[in-house]
């Protein structure tokens, strides 16, 4: 149920917590082959950047589980029940949304009150380890424009009713809420925009 | 197996109320998998008797008006009543178009005889046949379904949550197979929906090269999720839901075998859909005899490997659909 990029090791695998080394090796090796170049399984339905995505994810989930001291730290990082490694990634969306809603619970810097700035963005991305290729991948967005979202180059950027699209792809991707990050965000554009037109057209 | 009944019942297209019927019905299972030539017939055909031969009472109906085989399959030549008077309007109920095979506990519903002007029903009408199908005094409805993603045919797939993908071990088969798979999703999780502005976006999402660049249905569920949280929980419940089967058959391989297990992996990680592997069928000169005259191969060949092979799909589709026993005691 979860993108590629929030899955632990174990949903990678698609094995259970508590699966054996040999459950481990078979899965590795279904999987493997299920994304390989030339898979039949894989054919007219999965991109070959995508398998090539799950293949690296696989063998980084493979080398930790498959040593008995990796996993033993790696399963500690995992805590009781929660979901993704920390670090990685915290919270599922659902429980972002909630935890924002109830004002309690444990918050990391993702749901923090404030604005949603092109920094706060960036800082959001290197979290879950993503670069802007990946994320144009997933999100259609040109990567040089994701660029300039988080650097706030509003007038490098195309016109507002595509900025608004761009920023909530971007967030959607980053598990967080686009509609919050894109008000916010927007709030944020539409104060700053008139501002850069006038200092970017002094220049030229 | 009064359990199962709830489990059969699809909630999107038929939303339970005080006009649903208490009692018992039968456990529609719905056969496709968008190519034709891969077996579905042989599969139904042969699951029926191998149901039937186990002590079930069985309906095999022939779904596929415009390319009607199951009474062929099934060794009955000239069924005489069919679907198609149901389409004419001819018949009112289904009931009373079902015919005797020559294997005990398994009736026919043909679909020969189609009129060449309107050979589908139209949408009204099929869901009446749906529910008729349902009413069946039966154990088991299988339903033979055509080739290709109209919504005539993946309509009949929404008839029951048990409906089983056939595949082979061929490009063709997994392209169309994951085109009926999508089709069969989008067009579930349409009903699902309320909101006419998300109902929208899913409309959006089932062509392919939408501007959107909605590709899977993660990608659906973030947009949604987006529009309406409540829509969004619900997206994630008719996900959870729709449990796809899958069966391979003229495997040849150890690699067709595992093929199953790969489409099942790549159900979850792109469709977030949870397929089950029922099992595959093996390339068997049997089958092909059988077919040639025109009986099951789990008749007329009991002790081949594809009979054998399609007897445990059989039991698994059996557990899984709740876990009862077969009345005649056919241990695993």
């Amino acid at each position: 149920m979860k993108p590629l990029f929030e899955q632990d090791h174990y949903e990678v695998l698609e094995i259970p917590r508590d699966a054996g080394p040999d459950g481990i090796e078979r899965a590795y090796r279904l999987i493997l082959s299920t994304y390989a170049e030339d898979s039949l399984a894989t054919y007219s339905m999965v991109r070959g950047a995508d398998s090539a995505a799950i293949r690296e994810r696989v063998e980084t989930a493979y080398r930790v589980l498959s040593d008995a001291q990796a996993r033993r730290s790696y399963d500690s990082s995992l805590g009781g029940g929660r979901p993704a490694p920390a670090g990685e990634f915290e919270e599922t969306p659902e429980i972002a949304v909630e935890a924002r809603r109830a004002h309690s619970g444990p918050f990391d810097d993702l749901d923090e009150a404030g604005e949603y700035d092109g920094a706060r963005l960036r800082r959001a991305r290197l979290r879950r380890g993503l670069d802007f290729e990946e994320i144009a991948v997933r999100t259609k967005v040109n990567s040089s424009y994701l660029a300039f979202l988080e650097e706030e180059r509003f007038a490098d950027l195309p016109p507002r009713v595509y900025v608004r699209g761009f920023v909530m792809a971007f967030a959607a991707c980053l598990g967080l809420d686009s509609t919050v990050v894109a008000a916010s965000y927007m709030r944020r554009y539409d104060a700053e925009r008139p501002r850069q037109r006038r200092r970017f057209s002094r220049g030229t | 197996m009064s359990a199962n009944l709830e489990r059969s019942a699809i909630p999107a297209a038929e939303p339970a109320g005080p006009g649903r019927a208490p009692r018992r019905s039968a456990i529609a299972i719905p056969v496709g998998g968008g190519k034709g030539g891969v077996g579905k017939t042989f599969l139904v055909a042969n699951l029926a008797t191998a149901l039937a031969k186990a002590g079930y009472r069985v309906v095999a109906a022939d779904a596929d008006l415009e390319g009607a085989n199951l009474h062929t399959c099934l060794g009955v030549p000239d069924p005489g009543p069919s679907l198609a008077d149901f389409v004419a309007g001819r018949a009112d109920n289904v009931r009373e178009l079902l015919v005797d095979t020559p294997i005990p506990n398994l009736r026919i519903l043909a679909a020969t005889h189609g009129s060449f002007g309107a050979p589908q029903p139209g949408q009204a009408d099929r869901v009446r046949l749906m529910r008729q199908l349902r009413d069946l005094d039966a154990d088991f409805v299988l339903l033979d379904l055509g080739a290709g993603t109209h919504p005539a045919v993946i309509d009949y797939f929404m008839i029951g949550e048990a409906g089983i993908v056939v595949i082979t071990p061929e490009p063709t088969s997994l392209e169309n197979a994951y085109a009926f798979l999508r089709a069969a999703f989008y067009r579930r999780l349409q009903l699902a929906m309320l909101s006419h502005s998300v109902r929208d976006v899913v409309a959006l999402a089932m062509d392919e090269r939408n501007e959107r660049g909605i590709r899977t249905p993660l990608d659906l569920l973030r947009e949604v999720r987006a529009l309406d949280p409540a829509e969004g929980a619900r997206f994630v419940e008719t996900m959870r839901a729709f449990r796809p089967r899958l069966v391979v058959n003229e495997a040849r391989t150890a690699e067709d075998v595992k093929l199953g297990f790969s489409v099942r992996s790549v159900c979850r990680k792109f469709f977030g859909i949870e397929a089950e592997y029922l099992g595959y069928v093996n390339h068997d000169e049997a089958a092909r005899r059988s077919v040639r005259s025109r009986r099951p191969v789990v008749e007329t060949h009991p002790r081949s490997d594809a009979a054998i092979y399609i007897e445990r799909v059989a039991r698994k589709l059996v557990a899984g659909l709740g876990g009862a026993d077969p009345p005649a005691g056919d241990a695993p």
